[in-house]
C-alpha cells in the first residue's frame, strides 16, 4: 500500500510571537511539526504496520530548514521524504497545487492509496490545503476524522460534526485530514532516530506557477482591550447580568 | 452589482441557527452595499415553516428538497452549490463556519477558482471589496487577507448572538429547484448520523459556562453543569481539561477545539492561554472567576471575581436560584 503524508512546520505553542516596530518577527520562534500532522503521520504508520509491504512517503512544502522536522517524522515511521523547498510564502491553493504535482510526479500514473494530512496548521488554521489537494488529485476525502477502520477493500471513518458524529464509507484511494483524538502519536526511540538518519530526504526546489487566490496584506499584534470591572461578590454579578444586560 | 448567496445548512431537517444568523448578518451587509441582491440555498428536505419570521429582508431562496440531499455528500453538494451559484448569478458565497463547510468549501474553491477565506466574521468580510481580518498565530496576531479572485467564498464564525427576539417582516421568494440529485452513489457516503440527543452544541450555545484545570477534577464540573442547567446554557472546557480526560473534545473551546460566540461566557478557573482567548474573541459579555488576579483571562473579561471557584460558584448558584425563584 502506498501512503503519502503531508507535513508542515508551525511555531511551537510555547513560542512568543513578537513584533518589532509593528512588524511580525518570527526570528525567536522555534519551528516544529504541526501538531495535527503528528496525528496524520501516526495514523499513516499504523496503516503501514497493518498492511504488509506498505511505504510511507512524506511530502512537505517548506523552507530548507524543515529537514530537521522531516528527520523526526522519519524516526516516527516515515520511509522517505520529499522536501519541496520554496522561497516565498504560498497561499493554501498554491501549496495544494505544489503538493499535487509532487505527488503525481512521484507516484506516476497511479495515485497513492492513502493520503493523510493534519486537520489544519495551528498558525493560520485555514484547513484548506488537504481538501484542495483532494480535489486537485481527484480523490475521495473526509476532513477531521476521529476514527478509521480500514480493510484492504474499503474504509469506515467517523468525524465529529456539531452536536453529533457522522460515519462514512470510503473507497481507495482516499485522502483524510485528521482531528485530534484519532490516535496518540508514538514517542521516537533512540534506535528509530538512528535509523532515520539513513532514510533519504530529497530536496526539490520549486516555484509556484499560479497566482495566489488569497494574499495576506498585513499582520498586526492583536491587542485585546477590555476593561475588566472587578466585583466584590456574586450578588452584584447576578444583578448586572440580569438587569443591565438582560441575559436571563 | 453584487449578488450574495448564503448557504443554509440543515441536519435532520432542522436549519442550523448559525445559518439563519448568517443570513441576517449578510442581509445587513447587503443593505450597506447599494445594488446588492440576496439569495440563499437550502440543501435537503426541510419544513419551510421553521423559517417563518426568522429570516429578515428580501431575497430568493433556492430549495433543493430532494431526499438525496438530506445527508451531506461532498460530491453531490459541490455540484449543487456550483449550479445554484450560476443560477443566482452570485459573486460571493457565504457559509456558516461548520464541519460541513470546512469540508466542502476548499473543494469548491479549487473547482470554481474562487478565493476562500475561512473563519472570518461577517463584520470583517467585505473589507475593501473582498477580504477579511482574523486572528492567527494562536490569537497573538491579527492578519488581513485579500481575496484575489472575482468569485469569493467565506466560511464565517458567529458574532455574539443577541438574545433579543425582535423580528422584522421578511419577504422571501422560495423557488424549488428542479431535481438535480444524481442517483449514482458518490463516495464518501454518509452511512450514519448519530446526534447527541438533548445536548446543545457548545458552538451554538447562547450561554457557556466553561471550566479550566482549576476546577480540580472531572467531579468539579458538576458545579458547572448545575450552573449551566440554571442558565439554560452549555458546559465548555479548556484544553488541559480535555487532555486530562475530564471532559470530551466536543466541549473544548480553543485553537484545537471550537470557536464560540455566546452572549454570555463565564470562564471559571481558566487562566486564559492565547489559544483559548482567540476562540472567545466574539463572545458578548465575558465573566471571569479566578484565584489569580493577574490571570490573562481578566484582560478580556467585562466582569471579574477574584476567588476560588469552589467557594464562589456555590454562592453564585445559590444567588441565581433565589433570583430565578423570585421572578
Amino acid at each position: 500500500m502506498h501512503i503519502a503524508v503531508c507535513l508542515c512546520q508551525v511555531p511551537d505553542t510555547s513560542s512568543v510571537i513578537s513584533f518589532v516596530e509593528g512588524a511580525l518577527d518570527l526570528s525567536m520562534v522555534n519551528e516544529v511539526m504541526n501538531p495535527f500532522d503528528e496525528y496524520a503521520l501516526e495514523e499513516a504508520v499504523r496503516q503501514k504496520e497493518r498492511f504488509e509491504c506498505s511505504v510511507v512517503t512524506l511530502f512537505s512544502v517548506a523552507p530548507p530548514s524543515a529537514r530537521e522536522m522531516l528527520r523526526k517524522a522519519l524516526a516516527m515511521g516515515g520511509d522517505r521524504a520529499l522536501l519541496l523547498t520554496v522561497t516565498e510564502p504560498l497561499d493554501p491553493f498554491q501549496t495544494a497545487l505544489l503538493l499535487s504535482r509532487a505527488i503525481t510526479d512521484y507516484y506516476g500514473e497511479t495515485l497513492p492509496d492513502l493520503v493523510f494530512c493534519g486537520k489544519h496548521s495551528t498558525d493560520f488554521q485555514s484547513g484548506q490545503v488537504p481538501l484542495m489537494l483532494a480535489e486537485l488529485l481527484g480523490m475521495e476525502s473526509v476532513s477531521a476524522i476521529i476514527k478509521l477502520e480500514a480493510s484492504r477493500e474499503s474504509m469506515l471513518v467517523e468525524r465529529e460534526i456539531e452536536g453529533g458524529i457522522e460515519t462514512l464509507d470510503v473507497h481507495y484511494p482516499a485522502l483524510f485530514s485528521v482531528e485530534k483524538g484519532l490516535n496518540v502519536p508514538r514517542k521516537t526511540t533512540i534506535k528509530a532516530v538512528m535509523e532515520a538518519r539513513k532514510k533519504p530526504i530529497d530536496l526539490l526546489p520549486l516555484t509556484s506557477s499560479e497566482s495566489p487566490y488569497v494574499t495576506i496584506t498585513g499582520i498586526k499584534s492583536l491587542v485585546r482591550a477590555k476593561k475588566c470591572r472587578f466585583l466584590p461578590d456574586t450578588k452584584e454579578l447576578v444583578r448586572l447580568l440580569s438587569h443591565e444586560h438582560a441575559l436571563f | 452589482m453584487n449578488t450574495f448567496l448564503v448557504f443554509l445548512e440543515q441536519r435532520e431537517g432542522v436549519v442550523k441557527k448559525a445559518s439563519i444568523d448568517l443570513w441576517n448578518r449578510v442581509q445587513e451587509l447587503a443593505a450597506s452595499n447599494p445594488g446588492a441582491a440576496m439569495s440563499a440555498l437550502l440543501a435537503g428536505p426541510a419544513d419551510m415553516r421553521q423559517l417563518d419570521g426568522r429570516l429578515f429582508g428580501t431575497g430568493v431562496l433556492y430549495h433543493a428538497n430532494e431526499e438525496g440531499f438530506r445527508l451531506y455528500n461532498p460530491q453531490q453538494y459541490a455540484k449543487l452549490v456550483a449550479e445554484s451559484l450560476k443560477r443566482a448569478g452570485a459573486t460571493t458565497l457565504f457559509f456558516a463556519d461548520t464541519a460541513l463547510s470546512r469540508d466542502l468549501a476548499p473543494r469548491l474553491s479549487v473547482r470554481l477558482k474562487a478565493s476562500l477565506l475561512s473563519g472570518c466574521t461577517v463584520d470583517d468580510a467585505w473589507v475593501d471589496g473582498g477580504g477579511c481580518r482574523r486572528p492567527v498565530y494562536s490569537g497573538s496576531a491579527i492578519a488581513s487577507f485579500v481575496a484575489e479572485r472575482p468569485l469569493k467564498m467565506y466560511t464565517t464564525t458567529p458574532r455574539a448572538s443577541s438574545l433579543s427576539t425582535t423580528t422584522s417582516q421578511a419577504s422571501m421568494t422560495v423557488e424549488l429547484l428542479e431535481p438535480c440529485f444524481t442517483g449514482e452513489e458518490l463516495f464518501p457516503l454518509v452511512r450514519r448520523l448519530a446526534m447527541h440527543k438533548g445536548v446543545q452544541d457548545v458552538a451554538e450555545a447562547k450561554i457557556i459556562v466553561a471550566g479550566g484545570r482549576g476546577m480540580g477534577s472531572a467531579e468539579g464540573f458538576s458545579l458547572l453543569e448545575e450552573l449551566a442547567g440554571l442558565l439554560g446554557g452549555c458546559v465548555g472546557a479548556s484544553r488541559p481539561v480535555v487532555d486530562e480526560g475530564w471532559r470530551s473534545h466536543a466541549e473544548q473551546i480553543g485553537q484545537t477545539g471550537k470557536t464560540v460566540a455566546p452572549a454570555l461566557y463565564l470562564a471559571c478557573a481558566i487562566s486564559g492561554a492565547p489559544q483559548h482567548l482567540a476562540a472567545i474573541g466574539s463572545a458578548g459579555i465575558v465573566v471571569a472567576i479566578n484565584r489569580d488576579p493577574h490571570a490573562s483571562i481578566f484582560d478580556v473579561a467585562d466582569y471579574g471575581i477574584v476567588g476560588d471557584v469552589h467557594l464562589v460558584l456555590p454562592k453564585l448558584i445559590e444567588e441565581l436560584q433565589e433570583f430565578l425563584k423570585k421572578r
